[in-house]
């Protein structure tokens, strides 16, 4: 564990602070290699090994390790005025694997996160439908259910970097995603229970929360693979997530997946709301902007080593990691390049390969301890390969916000730090 | 005999089962008022009983049907209530066991009752409000439960029925008989949506000047007098023309395509914090004002209303175009991409993000301030 990050977590206890001082000064410069008179963690006996640990029932409800502490959401004050209308971001670069763990999916909220009792939440199905229901929390858990692991990607993500590399940071640049299982209602079980009307195209998902969210989604999504949703890998949604009840809306964009649902309204156009108008919608250089682009592309970053993640181990056998999405599918294939672009190798996909959910890739290989120019560039069932930040640029411009999934470089310097940069 | 003492017969017939005899017996009130419970979305009895989605159902009984002054009937049952229908134990269980099939063309949107005992149960409920007899003597003087027989269909219905019941059997289309019927008030108060033909506004009005007062009262402290925004708060007017600069200003005057969305945004989440707290007209006024602020009305006298409200449009609406993205020549490129040598010269770095860094924890807040938002 480097000082670095020991300053950088203010959780830790004074103890563990003085041990974890003790433990890197004893093996400075030297950790985990033999010593002529052995590594003194393991020729010495440490306290874990010696005295009795905090018994069952001392954290009833599961909390990461005291030296996990720095593994946080953060987010980026000067962007907003308020946190109750921002949002903060993922910690991509600390993760492994294809599920993002609960507490660290990344918040984006417009009017706080809502905190309601279940039993006092309803959902409300009306418009263009034969009878107007409403639903308790019970009525819903009575419907069939099912298990999907889905990412959830932000339109945004990414948005700050159209007019060149500004953040350095996977968590920051590439944050605003998450991936999870998601246990819910088919959407369309719902609206058929209501009778859906033979003019009904469109549907406009409502938010309890103080912004009332709201957006218009066409009939056909609905009743493909939306999903009503009240558990998070496995347990009930995180507040911030809305719980009690969230939309799930596979492969498109984020501000879609509704958070404390408590009202889909059917109808035969669309409402055209602010967050389909004002924002996500996507300026391009000409001056015109393209709404309803709901589908967020496929998209890949390396996510270790990256900036808030140096190589600390110096040359010799290095895991390239990363994840890699598709809203239109699954990924087939990430390619990775150490020289800027100019030669590739394809990397090893590891783990469930779930349509429209996250998937793992790695490449391991011999660093030889020069400059990397790493990039990852990810390919989906449909053949669509990841554009880079310079092919978007040239057909939209730079005042887009939206739908950047350009591909990521970034420079590994001899020292092994890590910075995000812009080739030619 | 009337269709009522059939079902009673029918009822007789079965008494060797220990729980429909129960049924058997002239309904329960008590028992009646539960089961009224999926009537009750849309009527109400009792003391000062409105019309709801349905009409009141005080003193049905002896009631032509369709005859309730002030409430708007289906043409279907006022002409079943013409042609003679008068609500009695016997025409009601007919009507409650499937309405439509009675009544074709009746609004009631309601499946109908399934089980005899509720039928029953709801009829003698509905009677206590009614001054007269829904039934005929004979009906009411077989209502003398024996006690043992009772006692087990208490039970039964206790084993088999848990509170509170589901609303099955109350509703057309449903496929699993989950959820109740919402209420016209309830819907009423959710849907407060309005689209750009003007569907959902609100009856009502405010001019510019009624809106100065209330945006400066209650918008100006985030979003500046001329809505030019106050600090990193949004800002709501001006950047007319900017769309093509390189950084754009995106306005309602300058982006929004219509004005539904401002009226239909600032009633649901403004003022931010204490949201949903202003009248309809003050929405108007304020939309009124914005447009004012915006240069496109300029006028101070200048009403909006929702009479008027449809034929105001917004400068930029013609400039938004569907997602065409896969138009984009990276999308058109379905071949193998290059694998080896893909540029001719070995790669530059062209930018790096020490220049702009704007990483928390290594920057100056007022620099970074303006440096492009999440939205
Ligand atoms: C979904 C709403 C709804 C539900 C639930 C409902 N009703 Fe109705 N009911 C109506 C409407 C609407 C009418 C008017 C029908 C018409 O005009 O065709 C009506 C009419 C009636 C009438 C005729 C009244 C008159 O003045 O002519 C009776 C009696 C009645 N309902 C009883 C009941 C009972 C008892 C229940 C429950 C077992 C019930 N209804 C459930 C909506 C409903
Ligand atoms: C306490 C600060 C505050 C006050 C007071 C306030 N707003 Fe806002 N307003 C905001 C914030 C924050 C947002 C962005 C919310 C989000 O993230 O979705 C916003 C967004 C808006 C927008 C959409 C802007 C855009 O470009 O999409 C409009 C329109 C608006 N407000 C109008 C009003 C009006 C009208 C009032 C007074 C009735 C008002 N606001 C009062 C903070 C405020």
């Amino acid at each position: 564990m480097s000082d670095k990050t020991v300053s950088q977590s203010p959780n830790l206890s004074r103890r563990a602070l003085l041990k974890a001082g003790l433990a890197t000064g004893v093996a400075a410069g030297a950790v985990g290699a033999a010593r002529a008179d052995g590594d003194p963690l393991i020729t010495e006996i440490q306290d874990w090994n010696r005295y009795l640990g905090e018994g069952v029932q001392s954290r009833p409800y599961g909390t990461p390790s005291e030296f996990e502490a720095h593994v946080v959401r953060r987010d980026v004050e000067w962007l907003t005025a308020s946190t109750e209308s921002s949002v903060n971001f993922t910690p991509l670069h600390e993760l492994d694997g294809i599920i993002t763990p609960n507490g660290l999916c990344f918040e984006r909220h417009h009017g706080g996160i809502a905190e309601i009792n279940p039993a006092d939440h309803r959902l409300m199905i009306n418009g263009l439908v034969d009878t107007p229901l409403v639903f308790t929390m019970e009525d819903l858990k009575r419907f069939p259910r099912e298990n999907r692991v889905y990412f959830l990607e932000c339109a945004a993500n990414s948005g700050m970097e159209w007019r060149g590399s500004q953040l350095n940071g996977c968590q920051y640049t590439h944050g605003m995603i998450h991936s999870v299982m998601y246990t819910g209602v088919p959407l369309k079980l719902i609206l058929e229970e209501a009778g859906i009307k033979t003019n009904a195209k469109w549907i406009m998902p409502e938010g309890a929360d103080a912004s009332a969210m709201t957006r218009s989604i066409p009939m056909e999504k609905a009743l493909d693979d939306c999903l009503v949703a009240f558990k998070m890998n496995g347990e009930a949604l995180r507040p911030e997530q809305g719980y009690p009840l969230r939309l799930v809306v596979p492969g498109w964009e984020g501000n879609m997946w509704i958070k404390w649902l408590r009202r889909i309204e059917v109808g035969d156009e669309p409402w055209h709301q602010r967050e389909e108008t004002s924002k996500y919608t996507d300026l391009l250089e000409s001056g015109k902007a393209r709404r309803f682009t709901w589908v967020m592309d496929a998209k890949s970053v390396v996510t270790n080593p990256s900036p808030q993640a140096p190589v600390t181990h110096g040359k010799g056998p290095l895991v390239i990691s990363g994840v890699a999405w598709s809203g239109n599918g699954r990924i087939t294939r990430v390619d990775v390049s150490i020289d800027g672009g100019r030669n590739w190798k394809t990397a090893r996909l590891d783990g469930p390969s779930l349509p429209k959910a996250m998937h793992r890739f790695y490449l391991d290989i011999d660093w030889d301890g020069s400059d990397l120019l790493l990039q990852s560039r990810a390919m989906d069932e449909n053949g669509y390969f990841q554009p880079t930040k310079n092919e978007l640029r040239a057909a939209r411009g730079e005042n887009s916000i939206y739908h950047n999934n350009g591909i990521q470089t970034w420079h590994v310097k001899a020292d092994g730090t890590v910075e995000n940069v812009e080739v030619s | 005999m009337s269709k009522f003492l059939k079902v009673l017969s029918l009822g007789v017939s079965l008494a060797a089962l220990p729980v429909l005899a129960g049924a058997a017996q002239a309904g329960d009130p008590d028992k009646g008022a539960k089961v009224f419970k999926k009537c009750a979305a849309c009527h109400a009895v009792g003391e000062n009983a409105k019309n709801k989605v349905g009409p009141q159902l005080n003193e049905v009984f002896g009631r032509t049907a369709g005859a309730l002054d002030g409430y708007k009937y289906s043409k279907a049952m006022i002409k079943a209530g013409e042609e003679g229908l008068v609500w009695d134990d016997a025409t009601m269980t007919t009507y409650l066991e499937k309405p439509k099939a009675m009544i074709k063309g009746t609004k009631m949107a309601f499946a109908g009752l399934r089980k005899q005992e509720d039928l029953e149960n709801v009829i003698a409920y509905l009677a206590t409000f009614s001054s007269a007899a829904p039934a005929a003597e004979d009906a009411q003087s077989a209502a003398e439960p024996e006690t043992a027989e009772a006692e087990v269909e208490t039970a039964a219905a206790n084993a088999t029925a848990p509170a509170p019941a589901p609303v099955s059997a109350m509703r057309e289309g449903g496929v699993l008989g989950l959820g109740r019927v919402a209420t016209e008030d309830e819907v009423a108060a959710w849907d407060i949506d309005i689209r750009p033909d003007g569907e959902g506004l609100p009856a009502g009005s405010g001019t510019v000047a009624d809106g100065e007062g209330l945006y400066s009262e209650n918008c100006a402290v985030c979003h500046g007098d001329f809505g030019e925004g106050v600090g990193r708060w949004p800002v709501l007017a001006g950047g007319q023309d900017t769309l093509t600069e390189e950084r754009p200003e995106k306005t309602i005057g300058s982006y929004w395509p219509y004005l539904s969305t401002v009226y239909d945004y600032v009633r649901r989440a403004m003022p931010y914090g204490n949201a949903r707290s202003l009248s309809d007209d003050d929405i108007y006024a304020i939309t009124a004002y914005l447009l004012y602020l915006n240069d496109i009305v300029e006028d101070e006298d200048f009403e909006l209303s929702n009479e008027n409200f449809a034929e105001i449009h917004l400068p930029n609406e013609d400039n938004f175009i569907a997602d065409d993205r896969a138009e984009e020549p990276h999308y058109a490129d379905k071949s193998e991409p290059c694998m080896s040598d893909c540029k001719d010269s070995p790669v530059e770095i062209t930018m790096r993000s020490r220049i702009l860094d704007v990483t928390p924890g290594s920057v100056d807040d007022d620099d970074a301030a303006g440096m492009g938002g999440v939205d």
